[in-house]
């Protein structure tokens, strides 16, 4: 979790405007699902991984280390595409490794336009894009407050945890269980705690209910959206032709 | 007249708990004040009246010898003069990035886009943190944190910047860039009060002592005449600072005249220990 948020903070790319970035991923991503073409898909993912290693400039060791999850889930449910079961036995099932090739192809490649802008763009821009297209502003507020306090939490449950094991409550499967639930219990009251204090600090900076901050503006330029529009016609042409 | 004052201020917290027992306190214009007491004495109880949070249960609080309120229009008046900064800097930020949460208070004043931008921008150059303005508030460190925190009640210009033990958890450079910069708020015209329980940081930063022990303010008055009562500090549960002592005893030795400043910094002691040097080989 914290090395993507720190990935998304400090990538050269943090700084272009959310609409190129979202338009690169979600345009990339609508093609790689919807054309059945898998040469189309290993495009996709080809060019979104370039553009997250070499455009936004993310260290490919980290990327990695964010993919072997999804990729661990990707191919434990494309594998199981490649046999049938039977009354009597299981065997490969007839074009079962082109189906999961084409599966596990368009499936890569959604993945990787969802990993750029998860490593290109903070949650917190994320929240205010929403709120710029007319999601209500609570939800936008709540999202920045939850994104806010997922990081206070888990430093507070990593600090109680450290605790716990240097008292031995992780010595036997059954005390380390114990632990866990008194951790739990316990972060409970703390982020309650935690949110009257919120409350009071933000009081005395005037607040009256509404959390409203200058985000700075990031002009999308047309050019840029030209660029990825264009870019994302020819991909789309190019799996047109060859599905 | 007092730019802000307690009177007779009563919080009793359940369990007969006399946090404020007909506290008085009185804060001037320009006169650095700190509130020094042991811990759990009611610092930061007292803190929260002070810009309103917490309503006495008895006694008032005036700003410029107006009685003040606690309604909506009355506290938001309140908090604009009147700027409080939490010990803990994570109760305070809220916002993904620096720039955005210093900008919270100012919009929150009704102040307009380019208004606010210019606040940010000065309340950051002020605090010596211009360079963090786009990062992410939860990469920062702890003295950054506290610098973001001041930065954000800054923007929004108080006159008076109430500040509960800013100096916790802060090493030594940290603290000492946090006073620098403090110092520098106060030339533009702020005054300055923060409570803490360390006796030598008060000594050698603030004009005037407030001594806050069993819920009353057992004596307000310039630092060194009013630590200088032995018997006052020990019923506070404090100790006279090291510096007062030396400074006191030089004093009596002659080796200060009684109207000379005793002093208030390490290497100012320096310098008197320099005169007897100087004085023994004569």
């Amino acid at each position: 979790m914290s090395h993507i948020d720190t990935s998304a903070y400090l990538n050269r790319w943090r700084k272009k405007s959310l609409a190129e970035k979202s338009l690169l991923a979600f345009g990339m991503l609508l093609i790689a699902v919807s054309v059945s073409s898998w040469q189309a898909a290993l495009l996709v993912a080809a060019l979104m991984i370039g553009a997250t290693l070499f455009g936004a400039g993310v260290a490919f060791p980290l990327w990695w280390k964010t993919m072997t999850v999804p990729i661990g889930f990707l191919f434990a449910g494309v594998f199981t595409l490649i046999f049938q079961v039977q009354l009597w036995h299981i065997g490969i099932a007839p074009h079962g490794l082109e189906l999961a090739g084409r599966v596990g192809a368009r499936a890569f490649a959604g993945l990787t336009c969802l990993l750029f802008l998860a490593l290109t763009t903070p949650a917190a821009d994320l929240a205010a894009g929403m709120r710029r297209i007319g999601v209500p502003a609570e939800i936008a507020e709540m999202m920045l407050l939850m994104y806010r306090f997922v990081f206070l939490l888990t430093d507070t449950a990593e600090t109680m945890n450290a605790a716990q094991a240097a008292r031995l409550g992780h010595i036997t499967y059954r005390r380390h269980m114990k632990s866990l639930s008194l951790l739990i219990a316990n972060l409970m009251p703390r982020a309650l705690a935690r949110a009257h204090a919120l409350e009071i600090g933000l009081a005395a900076r005037g607040w009256r209910g509404e959390l409203r901050v200058l985000s700075p503006v990031r002009r999308a330029s047309a050019t840029g959206l030209g660029v990825i529009l264009a870019l994302e016609v020819l991909v789309l042409l190019f799996g047109l032709y060859t599905s | 007249m007092s730019l802000l004052e307690g009177r007779a201020l009563v919080h009793v917290y359940p369990g007969n708990v006399h946090a404020l027992d007909r506290l008085d306190l009185r804060i001037e214009r320009g006169r650095r004040l700190v509130i020094l007491g042991p811990n759990g004495a009611g610092k930061t109880t007292l803190m929260l009246h002070l810009n309103g949070t917490l309503r006495p249960q008895a006694g008032e609080v005036r700003l410029d010898g107006q009685l003040m309120g606690y309604d909506t229009a009355s506290l938001t008046a309140w908090r604009r003069r009147v700027g409080l900064v939490l010990q803990n800097a994570d109760d305070q930020l809220f916002a993904a990035a620096v720039a955005e949460d210093v900008s919270f208070g100012p919009l929150n004043l009704g102040l307009d886009e380019s208004e606010t931008r210019r606040r940010v921008a000065d309340a950051l150059a002020a605090m010596h943190i211009s360079h963090l303005a786009e990062r992410a508030t939860h990469m920062l460190s702890g003295g950054q944190k506290k610098r973001v925190a001041i930065a954000g009640l800054v923007a929004m210009q108080p006159e008076i910047l109430l500040l509960d033990e800013p100096t916790a958890g802060l090493d030594h450079e940290g603290t000492e860039d946090l006073l620098a910069v403090l110092e520098e708020l106060e030339r533009s015209g702020t005054t300055l009060v923060f409570s803490t329980h360390d006796a030598e940081l008060a000594y050698r930063f603030a004009d005037e002592v407030a001594l806050f022990e069993g819920g009353k303010i057992l004596a307000q008055g310039p630092i060194a005449a009013t630590l200088s009562d032995a018997d006052l500090v020990k019923r506070a549960k404090l100790d006279t600072p090291f510096l007062l002592r030396l400074g006191l005893r030089a004093r009596e030795l002659g080796i200060l005249g009684a109207d000379e400043p005793l002093p208030r910094s390490a290497a100012s002691a320096l310098r008197l220990l320099d005169l007897v040097g100087g004085q023994s080989t004569l």
